[in-house]
């Protein structure tokens, strides 16, 4: 039965001129897992807010949204409430109460249901999504990915029918985000629920939806299964092909023939029919170079604690970095490696080691001196560096010669941006904004904190390009990152941090190479053939010589 | 964590007993009420905090000792006129009246101390949401956006240290207080965003849809019946009894105490009794298997 009809829907915003949603139709059978994707900007968010009557933007709209037959603004307002469940990006604002109970109650609250059946529901969603050890907790004291689990259980426990969900994972590591999509895997197979997701980072969760929806400037231009809407995409060349699973990308890239894989299992034995039991005749493609220069940052057997009676964050952190380079750290979360950062600008003072910022030490440089011309931070979340009303006005902050400010914007690609709000813009541009406005300090050394959180994959792509043509200027770039994909991809170094030090370094090629978990999917797939492909782009490359050679 | 048998009661209850004891504390200046409330406050506090407390408590004797030492100085009336300072007369009864006094202002600040480790805010509002569920509501709302929004203004004075926008100690006033301007301009910027996606999520989850019920996890049972009973009963033979009554300056006038004592103390006891009673059940139970 069809539970969502949308019937030729389009949609522009007051004084927008254009329009964001242009004539889309679509159907969601009951129970169906489906995935919606497309460049940031592309009209997601507005399609799935029309799927709520409460959220739905204001502006001029045609066509019709039906819900199981009737149109959605029929519905009553506390029907809508419990059958239609919508969960958004950011953990943190989604959650209106102090306790981890009542948060889970709330929605049932609102509903006016009797205490006592509040109280069995709280109790099965409690059990379902495992929350039972944390139910007493403030919901202030719980970490990203348990803040969107509870969203998640809190509108669950009103058993709805269908689920939205919108870049539900944009904010978490990837291990909160795992766990999460599993969660989402299990509700749609256990439950029945209907799921509408949209996603940036859909490596995990392609192999599990029925169907994908490809939107692109506010068009429905793909509508199919995962294998053959992965195969469209590549086909079409599509921006947003990067983001598919790199078993599908290496597979199309190189026209393999057959069924399309979406696993890293699939990949290998797509791998093993095409060698037929072959060894290849090129297995390792020529390393990348060690990077070459002076010592731009460099710890020595740092140790570090927040408090004289907590215990060590930092322990013997040693690490050198050459000047202009890109060097990765990546690791799990809570290990210390936004610490480390601070360590290096002098935020947090170790109690023990050697800091060293262009060969001098950390102490020398007199207060203040370190931030200019030398050394700056772009936190983790950009906003957090906002204080001005216009983007303007930000750089104007940093440095008042106009004609600097120019050049940098159109370094950062933000000229466009020049008279609006900061905090109008989407993430990508407003880490861009961010980025421009520490660039205003001229430094030598960037530190950059989990900078590819949220960002689609266009987006990446636009800032591992501006990152290149910062240490091509010998401008010298650490950053810390969760994001094993972009790392191996662009960095010149990469160094695994575990425990309070880092564990083991090297080119990305030679350290993902060495690593079996830790790794690229491309990596995972390819490694009992090659030694040290480590993006899907190695992948296809050493797929094409050796065919070559076959030949 | 480990909650003593008394915080595990019904909030009522809790809540109850704190009209009363602090009621009393406050109103009573009877020398020996006041040192029962102060004694039973203290043991209670030490029940619930452990080794912790005791800096608190110390900090107290010091203040304390203030107190009883300085009001005599404003407090010049009394018959015993113990010295002369600066010519003015230092008197035995007004030296009384500053002991009760610090007595009653340290038993306050224990009681209270006790107050806030056993309702915490959800009982508050457990007890409370039905009467006002609007308000309660916001306060709920109030409390989750308090830590929020100290991390947030730590976050962002971080991040701008990182920048060299930081606020340093040497640098001029003009330019801490346009920093910290800037700080607030932030946080409220966020702030508003916030509470946008909040809205939204409230009636999402159909926030105004229908009478709001209000879910606990509190049960009223037998037990908290008749301990509400208990601290009803009490208090009504405490203010029955009398021989409460007490006076320091000019002329130093104590009454007799009375039964109403006995039934005093036996109030102030209650948690302490409960928590003995607890730890005598659980030393049985290590035995007997």
């Amino acid at each position: 039965m069809e539970q969502i009809q949308i019937r030729n829907l389009s949609f522009s915003y007051p004084d927008s001129g254009c329009d964001c949603l242009k004539d889309v139709s679509l159907s969601i059978q009951k129970g169906e897992f489906v995935l919606l994707c497309g460049a940031s900007g592309c009209g997601k968010t507005t399609l799935l807010r029309h799927l709520k009557s409460v959220l739905t933007p204001r502006g001029t709209r045609s066509g019709t949204v039906l819900y199981c037959g009737m149109p959605l603004d029929q519905v009553p307002p506390a029907g809508q409430a419990q059958a239609i469940g919508f969960v958004m990006q950011n953990p943190d604002d989604q959650i209106v109460t102090d306790k981890v109970w009542h948060e889970l109650a709330f929605g049932l609250e609102n509903l006016g249901v009797p205490r006592d059946v509040i109280g069995a529901r709280v109790a099965e969603m409690a059990s379902f999504f495992g929350i039972q050890s944390w139910y007493h907790r403030e919901t202030s004291q719980l970490s990203g990915g348990q803040k969107q689990l509870l969203n998640l259980a809190s509108i669950m426990a009103m058993q709805p029918e269908i689920l939205i969900l919108d870049e539900p994972t944009g904010q978490l590591d990837p291990i909160a985000a795992g766990d999460f999509l599993n969660t989402l895997k299990k509700i749609n197979r256990e439950l029945g629920t209907t799921v509408l997701i949209t996603e940036h980072r859909v490596e995990e969760i392609f192999p599990a939806v029925d169907r994908v929806l490809v939107m692109e400037a506010g068009r429905l231009i793909v509508d199919d299964s995962p294998r053959d809407a992965g195969r469209i995409l590549m086909e079409k060349g599509h921006p947003i092909r990067d983001m598919l699973p790199a078993p599908m990308r290496i597979f199309c890239e190189s026209a393999g023939e057959g069924q399309v894989p979406l696993t890293v299992r699939e990949g290998r034995s797509w791998l093993d029919a095409f060698f037929a039991g072959n060894r290849p005749s090129v297995t390792a493609l020529p390393p990348r170079p060690f990077p070459k220069g002076g010592e731009a940052v460099k710890l020595t057997d740092v140790w570090f604690r927040y408090d004289r009676q907590s215990p060590d964050v930092l322990k013997g952190l040693t690490l050198s970095v050459p000047q202009g380079c890109l060097y990765a750290v990546v690791g799990s979360n809570g290990g210390g490696k936004s610490t480390a950062l601070r360590t290096v600008c002098g935020i947090c003072r170790p109690y023990r080691g050697k800091v060293e910022v262009l060969g001098k030490e950390l102490k020398s440089y007199a207060r203040g001196r370190l931030f200019e011309h030398c050394l700056t931070m772009l936190p983790q979340d950009p906003r957090n560096l906002f204080v001005k009303q216009s983007v303007a006005g930000e750089l104007a902050e940093m440095n008042g010669d106009a004609e600097k400010q120019k050049k940098v914007a159109a370094l950062c690609e933000v000229e466009h941006l020049m008279d609006a709000n900061p905090y109008d813009l989407s993430g990508g541009e407003q880490q861009r904004v961010a980025l421009a406005k520490v660039l205003l300090t001229d430094p030598k050394v960037l530190l950059l904190d989990e900078p590819t959180k949220g960002l689609d994959c266009c987006f990446k792509k636009r800032f591992a390009s501006t990152l290149k043509e910062l240490t091509r200027k010998r401008i010298t770039v650490i950053m810390v990152s969760h994001d094993i994909e972009f790392c191996a991809e662009y960095a010149d170094l990469a160094a695994m941090f575990f425990d309070g030090s880092v564990i083991a370094s090297g080119t990305p090629g030679r350290f993902f190479g060495d690593n079996s978990f830790y790794t690229t999917a491309a990596n995972r797939m390819s490694r009992s053939f090659f030694v040290n492909a480590v993006t899907a782009r190695d992948v296809v490359e050493l797929l094409r010589e050796n065919r070559g050679g076959q030949r | 964590m480990y909650q003593d048998p008394f915080s595990r009661c019904h909030p009522a209850v809790n809540f109850c007993f704190f009209l009363a004891v602090i009621g009393f504390g406050v109103v009573v200046q009877h020398p020996a009420y006041a040192a029962a409330s102060l004694t039973c406050g203290c043991v209670y506090y030490l029940l619930l905090r452990g080794r912790q407390g005791l800096s608190f408590l110390f900090g107290l004797t010091g203040i304390m000792l203030a107190i009883t030492l300085l009001n005599p100085l404003l407090n010049t009336s009394g018959r015993h006129i113990l010295f002369r300072l600066l010519g003015r007369p230092y008197t035995l009864e007004a030296l009384c009246y500053g002991g009760i006094l610090a007595v009653i202002f340290a038993l306050t600040f224990v009681w209270f101390g006790c107050y806030s480790q056993v309702l915490t805010s959800d009982k508050f509002t457990a007890l409370f949401g039905n009467l006002i569920p609007a308000i309660s509501l916001l306060l709920v709302m109030v409390l989750r956006q308090i830590p929020a929004f100290t991390r947030k203004a730590k976050q962002i004075s971080l991040a701008r240290g990182a920048i060299g926008k930081g606020t340093g100690e040497n640098q001029p006033f003009r330019q801490r207080l346009q920093s910290g301007v800037g700080i607030l301009s932030a946080l409220t910027d966020w702030a508003l965003e916030g509470s946008i996606v909040t809205a939204d999520s409230m009636r999402c989850r159909g926030y105004g849809c229908a009478r709001r019920t209000n879910f606990s996890l509190y049960r009223m049972t037998g037990r908290d019946v008749l301990l509400l009973a208990c601290i009803g009963g009490l208090s009504l033979v405490v203010m029955l009894a009398g021989g409460m009554e007490a006076s320091y300056t000019p002329n130093l006038y104590i009454s007799y105490i009375s039964y109403g004592f006995a039934a005093y103390c036996l109030l102030l006891l209650i948690p302490p009794v409960m928590y003995l009673r607890e730890r005598i059940l659980w030393n049985r139970f290590k035995f007997e298997t």
